[in-house]
């Protein structure tokens, strides 16, 4: 009797947190970017209107830049991504005495925050020729990103373990057919959510973006700064909902990716 | 035999290449940072190491005033993370939460960036924000001016408030997995032997999740000691955080102010480079107690 009580305080409690902590505040992002009239103290806007997002797309460079910090996040994604699952992937099937070194340099972005990198890499990147160029940035973002794709991805790698792999070789396949097609369908639900992470860490970038792009490469991240904390929260909220939905559509995209490849792995499946 | 060693050394190295690569330019960001710190600066024709920049930016009475503002935001920010974290982690499962609670609880603040997190914070907690209106309809303030508004709060307010929004699930997220397990293993043993969930939970589980809970409280600290954004966003105008600080000495046109902003870098990163050296210590211990 006493355990059910408790577990229904504690799905009141996971409740209350879903609808008051997580959605009421991102819901009051959207309410905001459809609000014409809003004065205080109502709780509920009194006029709707989309003048806020006809702002954003009135600006000539909005649809640009949009579309650039879309392709900067793909890019970061899937270098992210699969570079991380290389190294997974060798920490798993060819260990050594320097795993840990490797399992340390992939945290390091955690540890050290990112202003630091950013405004000690300048000067080099002006050397190379990469700041100021879309190509760098993304070279940025994807040091940034790395972190948590390699989190993602070694997580998956020890829970998948080596047979597959290995018994595909035994079949015949070699190294790259068994990873194509044993390895990657299996871990495709955790390839999709690195990928996801390290979207949207690119896509949330402001100060590496600032620094290494350096004016020349503008992101949505960058452009909605200013208006963020300002007074005008519709035009500011009309940036959040752009900002979230080019998230949501990519996440999308992913699912419906994932679904149709784990009727793949659905095959291994006795 | 000999030649697939080799073999797997190349495939090995092949794989980590880029890996190595990405490190290489981190690392050499963060020390070319800490060196220009030193006045190190060979493109200027400066080749002299000297302390003098840090210990100009270490008498700077602003700069004592950044680094007590940034430690306190962060060392309250973290450790509130990690209590309500842990909590929001033994919630979830307690309440045998299913897949989608826990994809919305855990999920969606990790999927938002932090700058949305301010967008919407102040949207709660300005002087016309939800909240605000909501006391207004109690009629315990009458006018938008009389709640006190988390941007540029002086104590930070509204910088913790984002990163406790963002950092507490993202712990609870690390937790997760580690508490399930170790739930399915011991807590039935506990039981048999007489011990209350509640005591089960002190004794038994949290113990054994001490090397987790430490590397994510490092994370999550050095993150909001060094973060530029939400700072310079919700942060008051007085004391400004550290990478603020840092970034203003930046924009110095005049090239020579460099090594000043460096060197307030520096200092950041050797707190962070001391946590690292913590971080690394906790991950060999865990290797030895990873034979449990």
């Amino acid at each position: 009797m006493r355990k059910s009580s408790s577990q229904f305080f504690a799905r009141a409690l996971i409740m209350i947190n879903i609808i008051f902590v997580v959605v009421l505040p991102l819901a009051l992002i959207v309410v905001w970017a459809f609000s014409a009239s809003w004065p205080w103290p109502h709780l509920l806007p009194q006029q709707f209107s989309s003048r806020g997002l006809e702002e954003l797309f009135s600006n000539r460079v909005f649809g640009g830049v949009l579309l650039q910090s879309i392709l900067i996040a793909l890019g970061t994604s899937f270098s992210a991504t699969t570079i991380a699952t290389m190294a997974a992937h060798s920490l798993l099937f060819y260990p050594s005495k320097l795993n840990k070194l490797i399992r340390f340099l992939l945290i390091l972005p955690f540890l050290v925050a990112t202003p630091i990198f950013a405004m000690g890499i300048q000067v080099f990147f002006l050397k190379i020729k990469l700041a100021n160029t879309v190509l760098g940035v993304i070279v940025a973002h994807t040091i940034l990103a790395l972190p948590y794709a390699a989190y993602l991805m070694m997580d998956a790698y020890s829970a998948l373990g080596r047979k597959f792999f290995e018994q595909s070789q035994t079949l015949g396949a070699h190294r790259l057919q068994s990873f194509y097609l044993v390895d990657l369908p299996l871990l495709l639900p955790s390839i999709s959510s690195a990928l996801l992470m390290s979207y949207i860490i690119s896509f949330s970038q402001y100060f590496i973006t600032l620094l290494i792009g350096g004016g020349t490469v503008q992101t949505i991240s960058l452009l909605m700064f200013p208006y963020l904390v300002s007074g005008d929260r519709t035009l500011a909220s009309s940036y959040g909902l752009v900002f979230m939905l080019a998230t949501i559509a990519f996440m999308l995209i992913l699912q419906v990716i994932s679904r149709k490849a784990s009727k793949t792995a659905a095959l291994f499946d006795s | 035999m000999r030649k697939r060693f080799a073999k797997n050394k190349l495939n090995s190295l092949l794989l980590l290449a880029p890996t190595l690569l990405l490190s290489a330019i981190f690392i050499y960001g963060v020390v070319n940072g800490i060196l220009q710190g030193f006045g190190y600066m060979p493109f200027l024709g400066k080749t002299q190491l000297t302390a003098e920049y840090y210990l100009k930016a270490l008498s700077r009475p602003d700069f004592l005033r950044s680094l007590g503002f940034s430690l306190k935001i962060a060392l309250v920010s973290s450790s509130l993370s990690l209590i309500l974290g842990v909590v929001l982690s033994v919630l979830l499962l307690h309440a045998r939460a299913g897949k989608v609670s826990r994809l919305i609880s855990l999920g969606l603040p990790l999927l938002s960036a932090h700058t949305i997190v301010a967008l919407f914070m102040v949207s709660l907690f300005s002087g016309a924000g939800l909240i605000s209106r909501v006391l207004a309809q109690f009629g315990l303030i009458s006018e938008p001016s009389q709640f006190s508004s988390i941007v540029g709060q002086p104590g930070g307010l509204g910088i913790i408030l984002v990163y406790l929004w963002k950092e507490a699930p993202f712990i609870a997220f690390v937790t997760l997995a580690i508490m399930e397990n170790i739930s399915q293993k011991y807590q039935e043993s506990a039981a048999l032997l007489g011990a209350s969930p509640l005591v089960s939970f002190f004794t038994v589980t949290l113990p054994l999740m001490y090397p987790t809970l430490a590397k994510a409280f490092i994370i999550v600290f050095a993150f909001a000691l060094g973060s530029y954004e939400i700072p310079a966003l919700l942060g008051p105008t007085a004391p400004k955080a550290l990478a603020e600080l840092a970034y203003m000495e930046f924009q110095n046109p005049d090239l020579l102010n460099r090594p000043y902003a460096m060197a307030i870098n520096g200092l950041i990163a050797g707190i962070t480079i001391l946590l690292t050296l913590l971080y690394f210590k906790i991950l060999s211990k865990e290797d030895k107690a990873a034979l449990l």
